[in-house]
């Protein structure tokens, strides 16, 4: 095995080498994070305009009451598609960040497979999380039995919809069952609507749809087996989840060519009177709805019904890591514990938190704590792109491109999704 | 040269080299290295695997489509916007009314930012409410909206249709300083023995332009095979891999993947492609600098 710096020394000098490895974002296995004192800290994240601002003024809170100071960097809007790409380079190029925010599963797993990201075990201990925050956000971030970060909020996938769409169709109320979703999807294209507001740029967000349809045609037993690749998936199960999820394009209960639009701007459809809902998580209300100047009395959200026991949505989790060469991991891991102080969530309107009494206000984000305090209480599934490493995802989406496209009949796209599994877990 | 003249010349070409070396090739060679490594991208360690991040390489689907849907970019994004540059070159060197706008109109996209094209024939595609989609239903040609980037059949082909119009003012800028070059003297002798306005084109024009010609068409040549982010930002390489090229796949198994070694491996692809397509060129400056 060679690791970088026998490379380096090959290569060159040693003043040379150190100048070159900035160059090429190496670290020449030395390299330290930006803290420059130990009483410095630097925080990475993607909040974006509307939220950055109440982190800062947070972290000021810290910065007072630790006399430290703390740097926040953000790339708002960035996505898990771009995020993590900028957060590697800047690991790489020896200016990483001392804490970083990231999403569970296998986004954030590389970087503790890579020993990028510290173990907070010690930390768990110390701040007594494992009491205190929700079990399930985490195992999220919980790799391989390292305990690589810190779960921050745990984010469930509902259905948000417009109630003068709904009411413009003719439908009374949230569909109950799949079979009275399709009646509702039938009603608002009849009305000249189109019911779901999904696209599938970066495989977002048509995955939320296909996602939902296998949960509804497997049931939560066999989801989480296929998952993890402990069941086939060349089964009629899938089959007749990629069938209805080619029913969706056919019927036009999807936008036209959805796989090539940006989730971004679908998604706000729902909100901008272009659609009559989306599948999305809890921040749309103040993000979407409120940002865009509506009230949320004129929109609701509901579960998608599967007809299954447990009624299960999809959800995924997000936290912060440490990076392995802070300066000052002590220090670090304060922060942390601080950023998931109840105290803090409320004060940066966070809709899905961790921890318990910390629930959205009912005032202001109404379907938020409605959400809160139903939905998010009950069992979740992985989201799909947190379920499978980012290549196996991407050849999962093709294969649900290809299906929505007519170039792949439902049969042989479970198939060849079992062949991805298959070369996965080889 | 003296031998001191050699040392002096050496000291004042030393901050360029440095920089190059620095800038150029140290990362290059650094990058043919992992090419023959299995690193993740993150990990401080790795493995050294030889070739078989080459071999491998005939074996992935998705680099046999890249490189095809590479050679189409090159043969549309070259051909296209040299033919239509020239002929908007040779148009607005004679005598046209707003020349001057003609000019700026034509050479606009070319100093866009590529995000901003991209953003921009997004919308312009976009099925529902894009104005090509818009246009074709207003002229009663409904049959022919398409989702133009949210299917295979079509997703290249719109992608290059913006490269295009993007790429279409730089051979017109290069064509145009050439064509301010050749003696009007000639244009007129060949006008008194009568040649035809084509047979002028094709006798004067043309071979004029020769030196021109290999500038604009070798930069174009390698500037489409290094195609990566009007790809990306259009369609992230989508529907499935439909649009993915050489560039993207690099990427994608670089930065998102964590399989850096193979990524960097095609990233040499690349460069031993786009040299030798640069050779004609190469050599035929280095021709011109020695006669």
């Amino acid at each position: 095995m060679i690791n970088r710096r026998k490379f380096l020394g090959l290569t060159g000098g040693a003043a040379i080498a150190a100048g070159l490895s900035a160059c090429t974002g190496t670290s020449g296995g030395t390299n330290q994070t930006t803290s420059t004192g130990s009483k410095e800290l630097r925080l990475f994240t993607y909040e974006d305009n509307s939220t950055v601002g109440l982190l800062k003024e947070q972290i000021k809170k810290f910065d007072a009451q630790n006399g430290t100071t703390t740097t926040v960097d953000s790339l708002p809007g960035s996505g898990a598609a771009v995020y993590p790409d900028k957060l590697r380079t800047e690991l790489l190029g020896g200016k990483g960040p001392d804490v970083w925010r990231i999403w569970g599963g296998q986004i954030g797993a590389p970087f503790v497979t890579a020993k990028q990201a510290m173990d907070l075990s010690k930390y768990y201990q110390k701040y007594g999380w494992d009491s205190k925050i929700n079990p399930a956000a985490v195992q999220g971030m919980t790799f391989d039995g390292v305990k690589g970060g810190m779960p921050f909020i745990a984010l469930g996938i509902g259905c948000w919809y417009s109630k003068a769409a709904f009411a413009k169709a003719g439908v009374a109320a949230p569909p109950t069952s799949y079979a009275e979703l399709e009646e509702v999807n039938t009603k608002l294209v009849k009305a000249g609507i189109t019911p779901a507001g999904l696209g599938g740029k970066y495989g977002w967000d048509v995955m939320r749809l296909f996602e939902y349809l296998l949960e509804t045609s497997a049931g939560p037993d066999l989801h989480d087996k296929l998952l993890t690749g402990g069941e086939t998936w060349d089964r009629p199960e899938v089959v007749t989840a990629f069938t209805n999820f080619k029913k969706w394009q056919d019927q036009k209960w999807l936008p036209e060519g959805s796989v090539g639009l940006d989730p971004a701007e679908v998604e706000l459809w729902y909100v901008q009177g272009k659609s009559a809902y989306t599948i999305t998580g809890p921040w749309t209300e103040a993000q979407g709805i409120q940002a865009g100047g509506k009230k949320s009395a004129d929109f609701g959200v509901f579960e998608l019904p599967t007809g299954q026991n447990p009624l299960r949505h999809s959800g995924f989790v997000e936290g912060y890591m440490i990076n392995a060469k802070a300066g000052n991991p002590d220090l670090a891991a304060a922060l942390l514990d601080f950023l998931n102080q109840p105290s803090t969530h409320k004060a940066l309107k966070i809709t899905a938190s961790v921890v318990a009494g910390a629930e959205p206000d009912q005032a202001t984000l109404p379907l938020s704590y409605q959400w809160a305090k139903g939905p998010a209480t009950k069992p979740f599934y992985t989201i799909q792109d947190q379920a499978f490493p980012k290549k196996e995802a991407d050849q999962y989406f093709a294969i649900q491109s290809d299906v929505l496209q007519g170039r792949t009949t439902p049969a042989d796209a479970a198939r060849k999704m079992q062949d991805v599994i298959k070369a996965w877990k080889r | 040269m003296s031998r001191r003249g050699g040392a002096v010349a050496w000291v004042f070409a030393a901050p360029a080299l440095l920089v190059y070396v620095v800038f150029l090739v140290y990362p290059a060679v650094s990058s043919l290295w992992f090419s023959f490594t299995d690193w993740d991208g993150l990990s401080p360690t790795y493995h050294v695997v030889g070739l078989q991040n080459y071999t491998s390489m005939p074996s992935d689907p998705v680099v046999v489509q890249a490189a095809v849907n590479n050679l189409i970019w090159a043969v549309v994004t070259v051909v296209v916007p040299v033919v239509l540059g020239l002929a908007l070159a040779v148009a607005l060197n004679g005598k046209v009314r707003g020349k001057p706008l003609l000019r700026l109109v034509f050479y606009t996209p070319a100093v866009l930012p590529l995000v901003s094209v991209a953003s921009i024939w997004g919308w312009l595609y976009n099925p529902q409410y894009g104005a090509i989609n818009a246009f074709l239903r207003a002229v009663g040609l409904d049959s022919l909206a398409q989702p133009w980037l949210g299917q295979d059949s079509t997703a290249l082909a719109a992608t290059m249709v913006a490269a295009i119009w993007l790429r279409v003012g730089f051979p017109m800028l290069l064509y145009l300083a050439a064509l301010q070059g050749i003696p009007q003297d000639l244009y007129e002798a060949a006008t008194v023995d009568g040649a035809t306005r084509w047979q002028r084109f094709w006798h004067i024009t043309m071979p004029s332009l020769k030196a021109a010609h290999y500038v604009v068409i070798a930069l174009s040549v390698i500037d489409s095979f290094k195609v990566f982010d009007l790809i990306y930002a259009m369609t992230y390489g989508g529907p499935g891999t439909a649009t993915q090229v050489m560039g993207t796949w690099m990427y994608f198994n670089v930065f998102q993947y964590n399989q850096a070694g193979y990524g960097t491996a095609i990233a040499v692809v690349i460069t031993l492609v786009a040299i030798v397509v640069s050779v004609p060129y190469v050599r035929s400056q280095t021709k011109e600098q020695t006669t």
